[in-house]
């Protein structure tokens, strides 16, 4: 029972210290989507370079967005601010339109059939077609 | 006749534009800086910097600056935009109409776009009033004393290409820039200059791990002060690098007229730390037959958040020859060193 109890506590410990499991961001296109770009590629398409899908951003910076940017682009939440505002100030771009949320950015996917987006792996249903995924 | 023709084209091609906004959306963005820059030691000039503004006491009005920018998607292809920002000029403040353009998006590569405009001629000529778009405070003075109008009227056409190499971007321009002041340190005043047959040529390619490489060539027909007209021609060959570790940025220039000739360059180096970006520049600029200006800077940023970065800067400037450089000479002796030391502090913010 001691043990037991020991072994609870160290068990609890040791929970309160791990991180929550880390989830994967999944890169989303529609399921009749006959093209099927690479990582490379979607980090135009959201950086406004490669206009040949339409991106669906996420509208906050949120931990599944900090891992996209970190994970196709190198980019953290600054640094594409700073690359955005270089292309907004001076007439060369404006920022993708963006959704609230996972659902959101799901069934905006599942709607448009030149679309293309990224969410928590967990928010991922038939609607939608996986490309890859980013850990 | 080729207005026509190029509607014509437009209509054919319109599909998701490139740079315009859905018809009747809009976007207000702003920016500025607020930041007091101060220079010591500098016992023969009155001041330093691209307009000369920076002086032995703490001073705000040479590198602080706002400016707000109105977008409006008058249809789908065709947008309106208007930038007008508010900085110092010598002793005023005063309201610039920096941009003001209509932008027509052919297709997704191609955009044309007519008013007024900034020449593309320098590698961070187009945001430098975007203190936020570059590491600096103080953009290298060395190179960018040499950039002499901000910006033109005319029109522009941008072409962009993804290909397997990176993304190309092509840029030309054409048009004028009459009734300007340009600031002339040797005499610590403006002179008026008219350029005319203003014609910019530009080239990048931004490519996924080697950075962007960036070339541009400008020419324009000049008159100073109302004097015969005269040919000056610039050029730029500039490099960007940021892998979320090491920044770089580089950038060589050539400045050419029957008056002179202007070669300088930088190279920056930085790492990010976190919200940390320590980082050093190299700069020099020599004059044909007059005398060479050099610095090093060393710098410390600090982004608080998306929207804000802290910077701090420190920076030595020395000359040969008795050369002004970018400093205002005092003329109290006649064998000047200009040399000094150059604090600066602020933030850039965009919102």
């Amino acid at each position: 029972m001691n043990h037991f109890a020991r072994n609870l506590l160290a068990m609890s410990l040791l929970s309160l210290a791990l991180p929550p499991v880390q989830a994967e961001v999944a890169v989303i296109v529609n399921p009749g989507s006959a093209k099927a770009p690479t990582q490379g590629e979607v980090a135009n398409i959201f950086l406004g370079k490669d206009k040949s899908m339409r991106g669906v951003d996420q509208k906050d910076w949120n931990s599944t967005k900090e891992k996209f940017y970190a994970g196709v682009a190198s980019k953290s939440e600054t640094q594409l601010k700073s690359y955005w505002s270089g292309l907004v100030f001076t007439g060369k771009g404006q920022p993708l339109p963006s959704e609230a949320g996972d659902a959101e950015v799901v069934t905006k996917v599942a709607a448009e059939p030149d679309a293309i987006g990224y969410v928590d792996s967990s928010a991922v249903n038939s609607s939608v077609k996986v490309l890859f995924t980013l850990p | 006749m080729h207005k026509l023709n190029l509607v014509g084209v437009a209509i054919c091609l319109a599909s998701n534009s490139a740079v315009a906004l859905d018809q009747g959306d809009y976007r207000l963005n702003g920016f500025g800086t607020a930041a007091i820059s101060r220079v010591a030691g500098a016992q023969d000039a009155k001041g330093y910097g691209i307009s000369g503004q920076t002086t032995d006491s703490w001073r705000g009005d040479q590198l602080s600056k706002l400016g707000g920018q109105f977008t409006y998607g008058v249809t789908d292809q065709l947008a309106a935009t208007v930038q007008t920002v508010a900085k110092p000029e010598q002793d005023d403040w005063r309201l610039q109409l920096e941009w003001a353009y209509l932008a027509y998006s052919i297709n997704d590569q191609l955009t044309v776009r007519a008013g007024r405009l900034r020449p593309n001629a320098f590698m961070f000529s187009e945001t430098l009033d975007v203190g936020y778009s570059y590491p600096w405070l103080r953009l290298p003075d060395e190179v960018y004393s040499q950039m002499p109008i901000s910006n033109y009227e005319g029109a522009d056409v941008l072409y962009n290409l993804p290909t397997s190499l990176g993304t190309v971007a092509l840029q030309a321009s054409y048009g004028q820039a009459v009734n300007r002041n340009i600031f002339i340190h040797a005499l610590d005043d403006r002179l008026d200059a008219d350029y005319k047959k203003l014609l910019t040529g530009s080239v990048s390619l931004a490519t996924e791990s080697l950075g962007t490489f960036r070339y541009s060539y400008t020419e324009s027909t000049l008159s100073v002060d109302h004097s015969d007209e005269f040919k000056g021609k610039f050029m730029s060959l500039g490099h960007q690098f940021d892998d979320g570790a090491w920044v770089t940025n580089a950038e060589v220039i050539n400045r050419r007229s029957p008056i002179s000739e202007h070669d300088a360059f930088y190279i920056m180096v930085g790492h990010h730390f976190g919200d940390f970006l320590p980082h050093v520049t190299y700069a020099q600029h020599d004059e044909s037959d007059a005398g060479r200006d050099s610095s090093w800077a060393f710098g410390l940023n600090y982004s608080v958040n998306a929207n804000i970065t802290l910077k701090s800067e420190y920076k030595r400037v020395e000359s040969t020859n008795h050369y002004n450089g970018s400093f205002v000479p005092a003329y109290n002796t006649s064998e000047p060193t200009f040399d000094g030391d150059i604090v600066s502090i602020g933030a850039d913010f965009v919102f």
